[in-house]
């Protein structure tokens, strides 16, 4: 059995510096660590899981094989909001048309990976760990970014997913994300006097690895729960978003973003794109509030000079089938549309052609650019860190940023 | 490792812990009669009751207007957390069989499914508790035919012609066999064989309907023939690979996360060779020294349903209503009915980051507010801040508690209710607690404040 003596983790951890549990001094710990470079470049990824059928967003609406797959469920081409001759958005995607149209948007079609797999947690993994698609990781990308490869990602916060628990994407081998729904929520939680008692008992003796991953995390949290709450007191968003998750929760991205918190990377997540039966009104919905949470953000982070610093990425973990199933929905498939968004991307518009739906692999488009490209650009263009280091492999930089 | 230890570590495992009043019963008896005990108490199979709620027929329903019916569907729905209720209840008395009860939550994250309507949950959960120690083929020939994991993997929609492959998928991937081990082919041809095992709108029973099942050849794991949904299962579960993917998902759920490969194998070929009985593997699995090491105890964390039932068992905890099971549960990351996906809950360390750990550490505190066990010290806990926790109905006393430790001598009183109530290791002797502990003036406010001190405790969250 491993035992890793809390001693020992203390030490190992971030807070070896302070060289103690009160809070005040960890404070002070963050504010040197925040006069550091890049330290302004944000990034936030957007997950939509279930697999978004990204042909009805980014609809081919000149193609007859599209039409003729999906005799249903198609985007009939009255209703999309053409970009160029071939390709154009679902009615329902406002949000990218503006920022196609104001040049803050670079949308890559055909994404994926070799061997493409088609359950979802799988995908879901692959795209997490950044694995190959017979290489099983159990650390995420972000989480490996994390692990040593930021200069200034001592920090518990450095990255907050804004859910009730962590993904895989934001777990590395000695950091992790950090989990935050609301940061009055965390504050309190971290004030009751037990929790502060066990907190600043020390014990010498070894703990069980699932004890001592317990304390560590126990410590992490408590040095970043006041730093995030008092940030986030700082601004109060004067823009509207709409109600509903998405729309809270990049709204509470947005203000510490713009209360400039220590925190480099955001994580935020939409459900429900397995759209199995009756799709379209289901992914419109969501769809819709994406792209009214997603404006709001916009037009917030730009009022307070912060776009230009940010740059937000919008996956799922694969595309769907291109002909329409029986119960008017359509089954998990493989190649898909990606969006990045910033006021500083060097692409913008589509950065590649559309589908080719003649030559489909078993029913399903073929990708043409990796995500694992992806990663690497945003990794060293834009975070600036050794991306092969992350990646374990060399990928080639997309130059869109 | 004391007898006594292995009771409890048992306990813990076949069950959520032992209640003070069987902790002095059983702390003394035999392991091996205690075992046979808790194999015997789960043959009598208990099922979750159903709310009193009149579901109309289908007659009825059809000939209702469709904003009537939507109604009635709104009412049934909004009545599944009483089923939640209703188990969770029955999972912290000692009047059910512990071991029934923690098999079939077992089997409810492996089958992870989400139910909408009251009534086609208890029906699920109480046809998994049927099997939950029979056989495994019975229990997946249940599930196959399961009304929810019908609507939930879009076996309704998989029809002769216009195959829905998701159920399929997820029986080989989740279920039974696990990935690495089947084809993207034998994916379509299983879909196949399922088509047409359809659900009764009227009935929420299953029905087969010949007219959209698929009767033709198929070829599936390299066998050809007119197979249907059982043949299907069959072929799976003659694979040896089958049997090996069950050991290993019961062995990290029982035993430890880490897992050791010859254990494994022995459990598998045990499941395999008594024709997948699942009740002579885990009797093999509670019957093993390794079972009992030192490397497999206190290593396990909690699920908050562990958490919640096992602080229930102690404190003698009484949920008023579907509320206050359902809003711990939601705090805590693990909704009954309502898994995160078709794979369940991942557990381990995955039930905890900064944010649910805190929850943890602070619902002994919510549990004592709720229950009037607040106590008389300098250093009370704080009051809960969130509306929904601090109005949960909830009671419990600490009667039982005191009856049980009543003859321990004061000096001892915190390593005594250490032992009981945490699987590792603390060392209550000056520490906090014990500071805690001794601003009380009588034994009962003493155990009291070492009660919440150690539920408090990252060490209390593993068992």
């Amino acid at each position: 059995m491993k035992h890793i003596s809390r001693r020992k983790f203390v030490k190992q951890s971030s807070f070896a510096t302070a060289g103690t549990l009160l809070l005040p001094r960890f404070l002070n710990a963050f504010d040197q660590h925040s006069i550091q470079k890049n330290k302004n470049r944000k990034l936030v990824v957007v997950q939509f899981s279930g697999g978004n059928d990204g042909l009805n967003a980014i609809v081919p609406y000149t193609n007859d094989v599209y039409y003729k797959s999906r005799p249903s469920i198609a985007v009939p081409p009255n209703k999309v909001l053409k970009a160029n001759d071939t390709l154009g958005f679902n009615p329902k995607l406002k949000v990218l048309q503006n920022l196609y149209d104001s040049g803050d948007v670079c949308i890559i079609n055909n994404i994926g990976y070799p061997d493409p797999d088609r359950s979802h947690f799988r995908s879901m993994d692959i795209w997490h760990t950044a694995s190959a698609s017979n290489e099983f990781l159990s650390t995420g990308w972000l989480g490996r970014y994390l692990d040593g490869n930021c200069e200034d990602c001592q920090n518990p916060h450095h990255a907050i997913e804004v859910n009730d628990s962590l993904s895989l994407a934001l777990k590395g081998a000695q950091m992790n994300g950090f989990a935050m729904k609301n940061p009055a929520q965390l504050k309190n939680t971290t004030r009751s006097k037990i929790v502060q008692a066990v907190a600043q008992h020390h014990h010498d003796h070894e703990h069980e690895e699932n004890v001592a991953y317990l304390y560590k995390t126990l410590a992490n949290t408590i040095a970043s729960a006041d730093y995030i709450y008092e940030k986030s007191k700082i601004y109060t968003s004067k823009v509207a978003y709409p109600k509903g998750k998405l729309g809270k929760e990049l709204k509470q991205v947005a203000e510490l973003i713009i209360s400039e918190a220590d925190t480099q990377i955001y994580y935020v997540t939409l459900n429900g794109f397995d759209t199995h039966n009756n799709q379209v009104n289901t992914q419109e919905r969501l769809l819709q509030g994406y792209s009214e949470a997603m404006s709001a953000f916009v037009k917030d982070l730009k009022e307070n000079d912060k776009w230009d610093d940010t740059l937000v990425m919008t996956f799922s973990e694969f595309g769907r089938r291109v002909a329409e199933n029986g119960s008017r929905g359509t089954d998990h498939g493989a190649g898909n549309n990606l969006y990045l968004m910033g006021g500083k991307l060097k692409k913008q518009g589509f950065y590649n052609e559309g589908p080719d739906l003649i030559n489909l692999e078993k029913g399903d488009v073929k990708y043409t650019v990796d995500f694992r490209n992806v990663y690497s650009t945003i990794l060293k263009d834009w975070l600036k860190t050794e991306d092969q280091v992350v990646l374990r492999k060399t990928f080639k930089s997309l130059g869109f940023i | 490792m004391t007898e006594e230890q292995k009771i409890q570590h048992l306990y813990w495992r076949a069950g959520f812990g032992l209640s003070p009043t069987a902790f002095q019963k059983k702390r003394k008896q035999p392991l091996n009669k205690i075992i046979k005990d808790l194999f015997k108490d789960a043959k009598k199979i208990q099922p979750v009751q159903r709310p009193d709620y009149n579901i109309p027929s289908w007659d009825v329903l059809k000939v209702m207007s469709k904003e009537d019916r939507l109604k009635k569907t709104r009412e049934i729905q909004k009545l599944t957390p009483e089923i939640n209720l209703n188990w969770v209840r029955q999972m912290t008395s000692d009047d059910y069989s512990c071991l029934q009860e923690k098999m079939t939550l077992f089997w409810h994250g492996h089958f992870a499914c989400e139910s909408k309507r009251f009534d086609y949950a208890a029906s699920q959960i109480n046809s998994i508790r049927q099997d939950a120690l029979g056989n495994f083929r019975d229990l997946v020939l249940a599930i196959s035919k399961d009304t929810s994991m019908i609507l939930y993997l879009n076996n309704q929609q998989n029809k002769k012609n216009k195959p829905n492959e998701n159920y399929a998928r997820e029986l080989m991937e989740l279920f039974t066999i696990g990935r690495g081990n089947y084809t993207e082919q034998d994916i379509k041809e299983a879909a196949r064989a399922f088509t047409g095992w359809f659900s009764d709108r009227g009935t929420g029973e299953f029905k087969f309907t010949e007219r959209q099942h698929d009767a033709g050849s198929k070829t599936f794991m390299g066998k050809t023939g007119n197979w249907n949904g059982d043949d299907i299962i069959d072929l799976i579960l003659d694979r040896k690979e089958t049997a090996t993917f069950l050991a290993t998902k019961v062995y990290r759920y029982f035993v430890n996360e880490k897992v050791k490969d010859e254990n494994v194998a022995l459990l598998a070929n045990i499941l395999y060779q008594s024709n997948y009985n699942i009740g002579t593997m885990m009797q093999t699995l509670f019957e093993s020294d390794w079972f009992y090491a030192k490397e497999n105890v206190g290593v396990k964390i909690k699920s908050p349903i562990e958490l919640l039932v096992g602080m229930g068992k102690v404190l003698n905890l009484q949920f008023g209503n579907a509320k206050s099971v359902l809003f711990p549960q939601k705090y805590l990351g693990q909704i009954l009915f309502k898994p995160p996906n078709v794979a369940g809950w991942p557990g381990g360390k995955t039930w905890i980051d900064n944010s649910t750990l805190m929850l943890r550490m602070n619902f002994a505190a919510v549990v004592f507010q709720r229950v009037e066990l607040a106590l008389e010290l300098k250093d009370e806990p704080e009051e809960p801040k969130s509306r929904q926790l601090k109005n949960l109905d909830i009671s419990g006393d600490i009667v039982a508690l005191t009856k049980a430790f009543s003859k321990v001598k004061l000096a001892n009183l915190g390593l005594e209710l250490e032992a009981y109530l945490l699987q590792t290791p603390f060392r209550t002797q000056d520490s906090f607690i014990e500071t805690l502990a001794k601003e009380a003036d009588t034994s009962e406010g003493q155990i009291k404040a070492y009660v919440l001190g150690l539920m408090s405790l990252p060490e209390y969250q593993v068992c």
